[in-house]
């Protein structure tokens, strides 16, 4: 079984691109940031430049990681969900469910190296760079090398390896589970996955609560906070077809008034696939939360050490830039696996397009289908990223500037929000326009 | 029954479909494969027939083109006595949701919506009016009455086909497509779907055109059309299921003149076929045939 699974990434690498990406980019932001810990080992390192270093790894290092781990996960999950027409196949064929188990879990693990061998690299010349952008801004002492080592390379390979290989395992074990015993099966999983939720939403609170506890003058501060922002992120998004329906019960019968025929299909569309639309939903709750959750902490940084009247320095404005230089490669990650689950989710449709082509939609009517849904998505997504973010955001504030409400304005909200949604309509309309390039005819019968 | 506005067939045209001279290939121009060559035909309103052919005999080709999910290269279709038009697949679209029906063999249900929903689709997307009731009393006839609000998932094979069947009636149109509608089902099912599809013909006026591998599900339609290599390849009226088979058995035979089958059928449809007298077998199409599907005919009788 572990030969045909190296045999099918041999065969077709393109299946493999979406999976490889995610697992690279993660393998990637983590070694990057965790060889900075290598660097602030070395013997003969000043105190100072030790510091800066791992305080700089351990913040963005922490929730970095976490966020990588969920990323790469629900990226995957969306793919390997995706292939359960040769699972069944494999299934036919006199596979054993271990047998199915065993080949997935393998690919994922070989797609997991080879992401994370290419991925050490630039890891490298990333890091590097970072470590001579801290230089130049005299944090760093010139006389430090920049080292890449076991911690990098352990963590790294941990974290993809770990997030590869379970999300392949949790879609694995629902694309062969016994049929007989489905719905037993499903009550336990949905169990699970509540407890799952509320350990999140529990470790976000705590992390909150963690945040108020520490003294301002802390340079780690906002890593509980950012940590928060992620876990409860995460929790939305467990939960995140519940909020769904919820949502759609309300907004149900507007929506199809507003969009007709179109919105009619969106609401049934997603009134029932629910639980599958939470694989898109994770990756743009966690967007949202983390994007607003860092870019408005790095803000309320700056704007406090404005507040307290100290004339900062050309290196503390060169930092506060490299400071937002790395939460925004932090950000842009998040929203390449936005764009990347939107595309495997939306390209995986071709059938059901075609389904309701020949039942005599139009391409239109299709195309404004996609358009409500991914209208609903960005508004649920963005709603609970929001809500996530704060939970970072609000105790971070409270412990810099003692009000509640942090004072700078809405414009990096919307931008963010702009963000997500662009890029979420550009996504699943650019996906569906080709979709809708193929024959209704063949999509139905080419899987049949 | 089936809730016609009017008697069959008076508010429409005699000719329910006419294909002119219509030629399709596939592929590139030095390998180009004729999926159909030169086909022309007319079938009648009120009329069931069945076309087969052998594997690649075209006659998957022959159902999309005339029923506007695939475009001919040469020649044209009519539908109701009106040319099938349309530039972009959004004007086919809108062409074939007000003047065709489909039943295919993977019923294509959209599993997110009930039956109800499923059968008032058509309706829906092209803005029309959408008589509930109607569309109960369609439900009711197909035998799906008590399971109006059921998903397709939960529904067994035969009576999602005949949730096909009831959203394929519920536009009224001028034809209803049925591409291998049995292909997925047991013997029982499909008997009931083919039984079902005769009295939509029978009693309510509907054209069904059906193709089909199975001579058993043949022998349900009022005539059937042989395709072989992209032409047509002759009739029988008022089949049965041994002569259908017997006649695809030797559908490519070289020396094979005459095949028994019946003209005795009254009000049989009229086809504007090259063949009309009686099978002449084309001396180009030989024997280069390969009867992959006959092991499956003989089962299916």
């Amino acid at each position: 079984m572990l030969q045909l699974a190296f045999r099918s990434v041999k065969e077709r690498p393109g299946r493999f691109a979406a999976t490889l990406l995610s697992a690279f980019l993660g393998a990637g932001i983590v070694m990057m940031f965790n060889s900075l810990h290598d660097t602030a080992a070395q013997a003969g390192i000043d105190a100072q430049s030790e510091e800066i270093l791992s305080t700089t790894g351990g913040v963005v290092g922490s929730y970095g990681t976490l966020l990588v781990f969920f990323a790469v996960a629900s990226t995957l999950t969306v793919n390997v969900r995706q292939r359960g027409d040769e699972i069944h196949l494999l299934r036919c064929s006199g596979a054993t469910p271990a047998q199915i188990k065993r080949m997935i879990m393998g690919e994922a693990a070989f797609v997991a190296v080879i992401a994370t061998t290419l991925a050490v690299l630039p890891a490298m010349l990333a890091g590097r760079l970072l470590v001579s952008s801290f230089k130049d801004s005299n944090q760093v002492a010139d006389n430090v090398d920049y080292a890449f080592g076991s911690i990098a390379l352990s963590t790294g390979t941990s974290i993809t390896l770990l997030s590869s290989v379970g999300a392949a395992w949790l879609a694995v074990r629902r694309a062969t589970s016994d049929p007989t015993t489905t719905a037993a099966k499903d009550a336990a999983r949905a169990r699970w996955r509540t407890i799952g939720g509320i350990t999140a939403l529990v470790l976000g609170a705590g992390a909150a609560a963690t945040t108020l506890a520490i003294d301002e003058t802390e340079p780690a501060l906002m890593a509980p906070a950012a940590y928060a922002a992620v876990m409860t992120s995460i929790g939305f998004a467990v939960f995140s077809p519940h909020l769904l329906r919820a949502l759609l019960a309300i907004y149900g019968r507007p929506i199809q008034l507003l969009a007709g025929v179109a919105g009619y299909l969106t609401v049934h569309n997603m009134r029932r696939r629910a639980d599958q639309l939470a694989g898109v939903l994770m990756p743009m709750i966690l967007f949202t939360g983390v994007a607003i959750a860092t870019l408005y902490m790095q803000l309320i940084a700056s704007d406090a050490l404005d507040a307290g009247g100290v004339q900062k320095t050309a290196d503390d404005k060169n930092l506060e830039s490299l400071n937002l230089v790395i939460v925004g490669i932090i950000v842009a990650f998040a929203c390449i696996m936005l764009i990347n689950t939107l595309y495997a989710a939306t390209s995986y449709r071709n059938r059901e397009f075609g389904g309701q082509r020949l039942a005599g939609a139009t391409p239109r009517q299709v195309q404004i289908m996609v358009a409500v849904e991914s209208l609903v998505l960005t508004a649920t997504g963005v709603t609970f990223g929001t809500l996530a973010g704060l939970v970072g955001i609000l105790p971070y504030n409270i412990v810099r500037t003692d009000t509640i409400w942090p004072e700078q304005g809405p414009a990096t909200w919307i931008t963010v929000t702009a963000l997500a949604a662009t890029v979420t309509f550009l996504t699943s309309l650019g996906t569906t326009r080709r979709s809708l390039q193929t024959p209704a005819v063949d999509t139905v019968t080419a899987a049949a | 029954m089936f809730g016609r506005k009017s008697g069959a067939g008076a508010v429409k045209s005699a000719e329910a479909l006419r294909l002119v001279n219509v030629t399709k290939s596939y592929g590139m121009s030095e390998n180009a494969v004729k999926a159909l060559d030169d086909v022309s035909l007319s079938l009648a309103s009120g009329s069931f027939t069945a076309v087969m052919g052998p594997s690649g005999s075209g006659k998957s080709t022959l159902l999309q083109c005339a029923a506007g999910l695939d475009r001919a290269d040469e020649g044209m279709v009519l539908v109701d006595g009106e040319r099938m038009s349309g530039a972009t697949e959004a004007q086919l679209t809108r062409f074939r949701r007000d003047r065709i029906g489909f039943i295919f063999q993977q019923y294509n249900l959209l599993p997110t919506l009930d039956v109800v929903q499923n059968t008032t689709l058509p309706l829906k997307l092209a803005g029309r009016r959408i008589d509930r009731a109607r569309a109960e009393r369609i439900l009711g006839q197909v035998g799906l009455g008590d399971r109006l609000h059921h998903r397709p998932d939960t529904l067994s094979g035969g009576q999602r086909q005949r949730i096909a069947v009831a959203r394929a009636l519920v536009t009224d149109p001028s034809v209803i497509f049925a591409d291998e509608p049995t292909g997925a089902l047991d013997t029982r099912s499909a008997r009931d779907v083919l039984s079902l599809l005769q009295e939509t013909v029978r009693f309510h006026g509907a054209t069904v055109v059906m193709v089909t591998h199975d001579p058993v599900a043949a022998s349900y339609a009022d005539s059937v059309i042989f395709l072989a290599d992209g032409k047509l390849a002759g009739q029988m009226t008022a089949p049965t299921a041994d002569a259908v088979a017997e006649r695809l058995a030797h559908l490519g035979d070289p020396d094979h003149d005459t095949t028994p089958h019946h003209t005795d059928h009254h009000g049989v449809p009229e086809y504007a076929n090259p063949y009309e007298s009686g099978y002449r077998s084309d001396e180009s199409s030989t024997n280069d045939y390969r009867f992959d599907d006959y092991s499956v005919l003989r089962m299916g009788a």
